[in-house]
């Protein structure tokens, strides 16, 4: 498979050297390979032809092709290692376009215009002792120069197993949300705008953040129910729990499917049962929950499981959910399937064989769109048409434990 | 001489200890007649208690799940006082010193909340 290395800064100048600038740059941003030829072949015929005419290299530093809604932001958290990366991955043309570092289990961002990305992140000064810093990091999707970096007071950030909705942008993509579990729950304001830390507004037991408006934002709380919480002016903020809308011993994911755009919010159980609530109003509507496997496939041990179980189409209202048979308690083992559902009806449109285990599924949002399935133990990217159920490229070489797929829906 | 010396820096350490005496500090044994709490279902089962000046709560941990008693820093706190965690049926006594409102949590479950309030 092709080694679909291109990193950006000092690894994109040497490769660029390696080939010829001239060559290379119309190899980035040419389609994809043909069939029979794979991107490195291509890139030595380009070489090769470059030298033949007589040309010389002239090293320069690329920018990324312009950002479409296959823009892929693959995010390894490295199975917790103090430093870690992020490849940005061109869906087109199935090549890593550019590569960000960080810090110790960083939470991406992605702007839903595409304008920009970022991360909240955190280093040590001595690798992983000495002083604490945490920070946020914005990038340019271009040239992934960073435009920003806010450091967070207090190291407030949750270290966890990155789960993507413990940091969210406001719709207007201004200001960024992050959650902070210890010494009490409480999410932190950052005013990308300004470019400086808010403030932090304390609310009751809840986790997880899923912003509606520019001054409100969702979070699911110990009880069962989903908190609201207007951000006021001057700090006046005003929190407001929904009703209870699911029971104590249905556990719900760590990683629910949540659109900004039209406010959905998907949150699969550990035995398929799936969640709904539409927040498009600024109040919680709770949806009819589905069941994503019958009662037969349940007893034959039918279960979701992986790391980003789930993932919603917004335009054609379709669910993507990873399952597998499995024992009881193996939620975070990798799913050979992923299930189609209409969100609607709860009706199962396709079952999808990856034959592969896959942990993580993500799916651009535009309207033919690609299904993305990481996995994180051959530290692969599988992208698919979700139609046809075929696989139709990959990116191998992700990192050593890749596990967050991030995509704008623009 | 050295005992000399001894002797007056025994004679010194309870004025400068009483002079320095921390707000609140943890006690090794729990004296008979101290407030008591009891940690059951991840909560503390009295989240608030009322005590006196130089009295102790103690705490004691009654189900499998460890839980501690974490005082965050205000009413005269500088620092965190992060208690140690207790296993079931382990206990954990402080004396508080000085009147004020004592909050605190458990560390690995910060919605788990208590109050001490010294009078």
């Amino acid at each position: 498979m092709t080694h679909a290395h291109t990193p950006a800064r000092p690894m994109l100048r040497m490769s660029a050297a390696l080939l010829g600038s001239a060559a290379f740059a119309a190899l980035l941003a040419a389609g994809p390979a043909a069939a029979a030829e794979t991107h490195g072949q291509a890139g030595a015929k380009a070489a090769a032809a470059h030298l033949a005419a007589g040309k010389e290299d002239d090293p320069v530093v690329l920018e990324a092709p312009a950002i479409n809604p296959r823009r892929v932001y693959v995010n390894d958290p490295a199975h917790f290692a103090s430093l870690t990366q992020q490849y940005v991955i061109d869906g087109d043309t199935a090549r890593v376009v550019g590569m960000t570092d960080s810090g110790f289990l960083p939470n991406p961002v992605v702007a839903s215009d595409g304008s920009f990305f970022g991360q909240v992140s955190t280093t040590f000064e001595r690798i992983s002792r000495g002083k604490r810093t945490d920070y946020i990091e914005i990038f340019d999707p271009k040239t992934y120069k960073p435009t920003a970096d806010i450091e967070l007071p207090n190291a407030p950030r949750f270290l966890v197993g990155t789960y993507p909705w413990m940091t969210a942008l406001t719709p207007n993509n201004k200001t960024l949300l992050f959650y902070q579990f210890s010494p009490s729950p409480a999410v932190g304001v950052v005013d990308l705008a300004s470019k400086k830390f808010s403030r932090t507004i304390s609310v009751p037991d809840c986790y997880h953040v899923f912003p509606v408006t520019d001054q409100t934002f969702f979070m699911h709380c110990r009880d069962g129910s989903l908190l609201k919480v207007a951000m006021g002016a001057d700090g006046k903020d005003e929190t407001a729990k929904t009703e209870v809308f699911r029971k104590e011993n249905e556990y719900l994911i760590n990683h629910p499917a949540y659109s900004p755009k039209n406010g959905r919010l998907v949150w699969p159980t550990y035995t398929g049962k799936i969640f709904q609530a539409d927040l498009s109003s600024g109040e919680a509507k709770f949806l009819p929950a589905i069941e994503a496997f019958t009662d037969e496939e349940k007893k034959a041990g039918w279960a979701p499981g992986g790391w980003q179980q789930v993932a919603y189409h917004r335009g054609s209202d379709r669910i993507f959910l990873l399952g597998d048979q499995r024992a009881q308690w193996k939620h975070k083992a990798p799913s050979r399937f992923v299930f189609v559902i209409d969100a609607k009806t709860g009706k199962r449109v396709k079952k999808i064989e990856f034959g592969r285990d896959i942990d993580s599924v993500g799916v651009s949002q535009d309207a033919k769109p690609q299904l993305y399935a990481l996995s994180t133990g051959e530290k692969t990217l599988f992208i698919y048409d979700p139609e046809t159920g075929k696989e139709t490229a990959a990116v191998n070489q992700l990192g050593h434990g890749p596990q967050v797929i991030t995509t704008a829906d623009m | 001489m050295r005992s000399l010396i001894l002797a007056a820096a025994l004679a010194v350490a309870p004025v400068g200890a009483a002079l320095a005496a921390d707000p609140i500090e943890v006690v090794s044994e729990a004296p008979s007649g101290g407030a008591e709490v009891k940690i059951a279902k991840m909560k503390f089962q009295t989240p608030e208690v009322k005590v006196k000046a130089g009295e102790t709560v103690t705490w004691t941990n009654t189900e499998a799940l460890p839980h501690n008693v974490h005082f965050k820093p205000g009413a005269g706190l500088e620092k965190d006082l992060e208690g140690p965690m207790l296993r079931a049926n382990q206990t954990f006594t402080v004396k508080f010193n000085t009147a004020g409102t004592y909050n605190y949590i458990c560390t690995p479950h910060p919605f788990m909340t208590g109050k001490v309030v010294v009078e």
